[in-house]
Formats: C-alpha cells, structure tokens, sequence
C-alpha cells in the first residue's frame, strides 16, 4: 500500500484555519455543477500527497466547479482542484486548491470547510451544446490576460455534446481539506450531500491548466476521463470528523462532534 | 459442498522481478499441494495493472502450468473479461478449449466485465459498453466451442462463418460462469443459466436471499451453452490453525491488506458516470458487509475499515466447520478461497493451513462416495491405445509429386 510523500510542513503553508468547528451545515440552491476527472502522469502520485493519505492507481484528479445561485454567502461561483485518492479504505480526494468570485464565499470556504479558497474569477457558462468553465486570477479575466497583466488563465475547460444519465449515476468523493483547527492541523473531512435534478455527461478538453497557480507545480491532467454537469441543491453538512495528515486514517480518526 | 482454491495473484511492494515470480511459483506450490489433498478447484482472475492487488493478467498461462502440475483438480479461467479491447471472443474460445484439451477436461470458463477504470481506461474501453460485450461474449463462446460452422452478426462482435478449432475436451463443453460482484449480477446468471461465482463478501442474510431468487431463476432459465450451470459459489479467506488466536493473529492482518489494496483501485463508478455500473464493484460490497447489523453502511468514518465481514473462513477447524456449515445452508454449494494476499503469510503456513483444513474440515462435508469418487480423474481420458495410435496417416508419397 502506498501513501502520500509530501511534506505536511510545506502543505500546511497559507492552509486555512478553522477557528471552531461549525455545528450547522451550508445549504447552496440552484447550484449547475460540472466535475471532471483526469489521469496524472506518475510523478505525482505520491509527491502531491500528505502521508495519512493513499494515491489510487492510476493516479487522478478532479476539476470541479459551481455556479450557485442562492447561499448564505449570496450568489457565487467556485471552483476546486482536487486529487483523487483514499482516507483509509474510503475513496476521497485531497483538495489542492480552489477559487471563489466573492469575498463572503471565500471566507465562507476557508473558516467553516477549510478549502483552501482564494479570490478569483470564476465563471461557469451552460449553453444547450456545453459547457465552458474559466478561472482567471481576480480581475485578470476580461482583459487582464490579453493587456499583459498577467500570465493567462488558471484553468479553462470546454465540454460539448450532453449526454443524458440518470440522476442516480453520478458518485459523488468527499474532500480532505488540511487546516488548522482546533485540534491542530488536519485533513477536515468534507461530505456535500448532492440533490441533482439533472444530469448530463460530456465530452470535455482541458485547454489550459496552470498547475502553479492552483499551489501544485506537479499536477499534469493530460488524459480526461469524464465530464458530467448537473443542476443540483448542494449541502455541506458541518464537519463530523477530522485526520491527522501524517497518520494512516486508521489511527488517525478523530471524530469533532 | 466444493472446495476451490482462488488467485488474484497478489504482489508485494516494493515491486521486484523476484517478488512476482515467488508469488506465481508460491501458488503453483499450492496448487500441487492441494490437487493432493482433494479441493475441487483452483480459479484464477483475469485483470490488468492492478498493482499490489492482481498481477494475474493472463490467467490461462498460469492455468496451463497448474494443469500440467496436477491430476485432478479443476482449473478455472476465472474470469475472462469479456470486452473486445481486451479478449476476442474467438480468441477466448480458442484458448479456453486448448486448455480444457491440455488439462484433459477439467476447464470452468468464467466469464465477467470489469469492474476498475484503472483496466478499462488503460485499454480505451468504452464502460457504458461491457454489459452488452459481456452477454455476447456468453452467447457466442458456447456456440463456438460447439458448431462447426459459426458465423455471428451482433451489436458488438461479427465474424463470418468459420469452424472454430480446437473443441473443448469436455462434452459438449466446459460449464459457464460469471463472477458476481455487484447485487443483481447473480439475476443475469440465472437467466442464462450460469453459475454464480461469487466474487465479493455478502453478509449471510444478502446471500441466502440472492441465492434464493438465482435458483429460482435458473430452474426457468433460457440457457446461452448447450446445459445449465446451476451453481453457486462463494469467495472467502483461508487461514487454518489448530489454535484460533494464532489462526485470527496471522489470517485477519491478511484479510485487512487485501481489503484495502481492493480499496486502492480505481472504480469505474467514481471515475465515469455511466448507468453500466452502479455500484464500486467488490470494495463496496466489502465496506458494506462491514456495516452496521442492519446492513447499513457504517458512518463516514474513514477508520472504519478494521472490521471483518462475516464468515470469512479463519479460525480453528471447529470454527471453520461451523461457518461453512452456515454458507451450506444459505444455499451456497462452493467455496472458493483466497489463501494468502501480499505474501504476508509464509509458504510453509499457507501450505499447512490446507492440510489441516484439508483434514479436519473437508471431510465434514463428504460422503463416504464423494471421498472414494475423489481419487478418480474427473474425466475420462480416451484410450487411444498405444502412443502415436492418434498420428496422422503418412501422407502418400505420390501426393508430393
């Protein structure tokens, strides 16, 4: 069995911090959600993992992003790198990095679920063909990149010819998000609980990814898997459990309430 | 009650040429010692860069060396994954049949889809597609095996007429299965009369209900080979030792790394969204069967995964009669089982765990007719006199003019 190589130290950089765990769960309305999966190449399998968690064969990611229309953080759109990976025997993804269009959904992010958020353009557009997801640093993504303010899009994605599925087919993987909490700093375990109405499979191609931007230099999404959209009510219920990133879930388990 | 031995051919890391070839060689070991001692079967999987949980991509080489090691136990390919990027349904039969000729009859050919991404992404399989290329497969194997002119035009596989050669040994052919890991499998079984080789735990409860509505499908059943197959077989862990603490200290720790390098794959379920796979293959049913009693799965808790499914076959030979006893009366009429994972346990141990069951355990579930039928091969071999009564006639010397 393999696990993650990372340093803690060097991941707990900038981690969020979670001054006391929330008891009430988040509920996001209206939510269109596309998720995509991507193979990584094999360096960084292990390197990009802390070592209470366990890489996958092959080794993944996902892409995820949400354009939600009603929360108590307002109306905002948000986006997530993950790598897909295993808490245990329990399929989970280890969240790297993620974006967010405002200052309350950020906040929100960061001290209530421990993403690790920060404030970018992120915009998510439907259309009857596709999808198209941008995510540019905040204020670059009009006509930043174009006037040479800045370095290009941090991820840019295009999914076309919808498929229909069945509500029921598309599986949802929690989040470890590293934090610092009050126990110290661990993985906070984050289950959304999904409502889709819709469902739709597509075709996608990843058309930039700035692995750098997202925190992890290492990441390479060079062969897309799947791609799915959904329209959904999404709720994050509050944190339940907690993982000291250097042990195996096994021993590292703690439950928060 | 038959009692079959069963390879994924597990692999510890770090990966080494040494370390593969004392698992493939440790099994063979295993094999002879058990053709000896009368287990019915060894079974061995078919998949594919699975690292550390399978290193049994071709199970019909493997095969052939255990049938040329050994007299009477009952070989079993299983399972072939029935997808065209991976086999060629001519391809399987062809193969299936040498075999079931080189081991002189004693092939079961099992039959299945794939359940990982990690194998079915690797080979550009399309996963929406494997039920359909499954059924095909178990339609048009048997026909193969049994015409002498086939010709197919399906939704997933053609080929024009042709005598596909060699024929199986056995007549009319080697009996079918498909490997069982999802709920609801077992229903397609029934319904092409196949027998259900169980691949995944299931609580006895599950079990004996899904065992109950495979027969009663069966008995109705619309066969795709030449006979129904109705048998129910079910996989399990082995570790036997006169002393149950010793038994649980050495098996439980190997039941726990399997289980969690199963964990470790990729699932087609998580991967790609598609209505062909509806649940995370054999891993689900594991955390499942570790739920709580009322079958439901166990909370979020990441650390729940130390818990052992029920009647998994280590213990004591008291224990052991007692649980098999158990599957025998949920209507389970095999038992296939894993007797090492990773190496963890030594050659030696393994290889007495079989005695003793071997001893203690088998004969509770053999009549006296059963034991004496044992030391008979399972087919009969053609006296075809002396060697080279067979040979082809000398062609005439004319016929090189």
């Amino acid at each position: 069995m393999i696990s993650g190589t990372a340093s803690v130290d060097e991941l707990a950089i900038g981690a969020p911090e979670i001054v006391a765990f929330g008891t009430e769960s988040v509920r996001l309305g209206g939510v269109t959600g596309l998720s995509l999966v991507a193979e990584l190449r094999r360096p960084a399998r292990e390197a990009v993992l802390p070592p209470g968690l366990h890489p996958i064969v092959p080794p993944a990611m996902s892409l995820s992003a949400w354009d939600v229309s009603e929360s108590p953080w307002g109306a905002f759109s948000a986006a997530f790198v993950r790598v897909v990976c295993r808490s245990g025997a329990r399929a989970r993804t280890f969240c790297v990095g993620a974006a967010a269009s405002s200052d309350d959904a950020v906040a929100g992010l960061r001290s209530q679920f421990g993403f690790p958020a920060r404030r970018a353009d992120v915009a998510l557009r439907r259309h009857y063909d596709g999808v198209n997801v941008t995510v540019a640093p905040a204020g670059e993504s009009d006509n930043g990149a174009a006037a040479g303010r800045g370095t290009g899009p941090m991820l840019e994605l295009h999914a076309l010819d919808p498929d229909p599925l069945s509500v029921g087919d598309l599986q949802h993987v929690g989040s470890m998000n590293l934090a610092h909490t009050p126990l110290g700093l661990r993985l906070v375990q984050v289950e959304t609980h999904h409502e889709p109405s819709r469902v739709e499979r597509l075709a996608a191609r990843i058309e930039a990814f700035d692995a750098a931007a997202w925190g992890q230099p290492l990441l390479d999404p060079y062969w897309v898997v799947s791609c799915s959209v959904s329209l959904e009510d999404v709720e994050i219920p509050a944190i339940r459990f907690v993982c000291n990133p250097a042990l195996p879930a096994a021993e590292g388990t703690e439950r928060v309430q | 009650m038959k009692f079959g031995i069963f390879y994924e051919l597990s692999v510890p890391r770090p990966f080494s040429r040494v370390n593969e070839w004392l698992t493939y060689h440790n099994a063979l070991e295993q094999c002879r010692v058990a053709d000896g001692l009368g287990f019915d079967h060894v079974w061995a999987v078919e998949h594919h860069f699975l690292e550390e949980y399978s290193h049994c991509p071709a199970p019909e080489v493997f095969l052939t060396a255990v049938a040329a090691q050994t007299q009477r136990i009952r070989v079993g390919h299983g399972a072939v994954v029935c997808v065209p990027e991976m086999n060629n349904p001519i391809r399987v039969a062809e193969r299936a049949a040498a075999l079931d000729i080189v081991s002189n009859g004693r092939l079961e050919l099992g039959t299945a889809r794939s359940s990982t991404w990690t194998e079915l992404g690797g080979f550009c399989a399309d996963p929406d597609d494997t039920k359909k290329t499954w059924d095909e497969f178990c339609r048009v194997i048997p026909r193969m095996w049994t015409d002498d002119d086939f010709g197919w035009e399906g939704a997933r596989f053609e080929m024009p007429a042709r005598n596909v050669i060699p024929k199986p040994f056995q007549e009319p052919h080697p009996p079918m299965w498909v490997t069982v890991t999802t709920p609801g499998t077992e229903l397609d079984a029934a319904e092409r009369g196949l027998g259900c080789l169980g691949v995944s735990a299931a609580p006895f409860a599950e079990q004996e209900r899904r065992t109950k509505e495979y027969y009663r499908r069966v008995a109705n059943c619309d066969p795709v080979g030449s006979f129904v197959n109705d048998q129910v077989h079910t996989l399990n862990f082995l570790y036997c030792h006169e002393d149950y603490r010793q038994a649980a200290a050495l098996g439980l720790p190997m039941v726990g790394a399997f289980s969690m390098s199963n964990a470790h794959l990729y699932f087609t379920r998580e991967a790609y969204p598609t209505r062909a796979y509806q649940t995370l293959g054999n891993a689900g049913a594991a955390l499942r069967s570790r739920g709580a009693p009322n079958g439901s799965t166990p909370a979020d808790d990441p650390s729940v995964a130390k818990g052992l499914p029920e009647g998994v076959g280590i213990g004591d030979p008291d224990h052991l009669v007692r649980t098999i006893r158990k599957w025998e009366d949920v209507g389970v009429n095999g038992i296939n089982f894993l007797l090492n994972a990773m190496e963890m346990i030594p050659q030696e141990q393994v290889l007495d765990s079989l005695r003793l069951f071997a001893t203690e355990v088998i004969p509770q579930f053999r009549t006296p007719a059963e034991r004496a039928a044992r030391v008979q091969a399972p087919t009969t071999i053609p006296d075809v006199g002396a060697p080279g009564a067979l040979a082809p006639p000398t062609m005439p010397a004319e016929a090189n003019r």
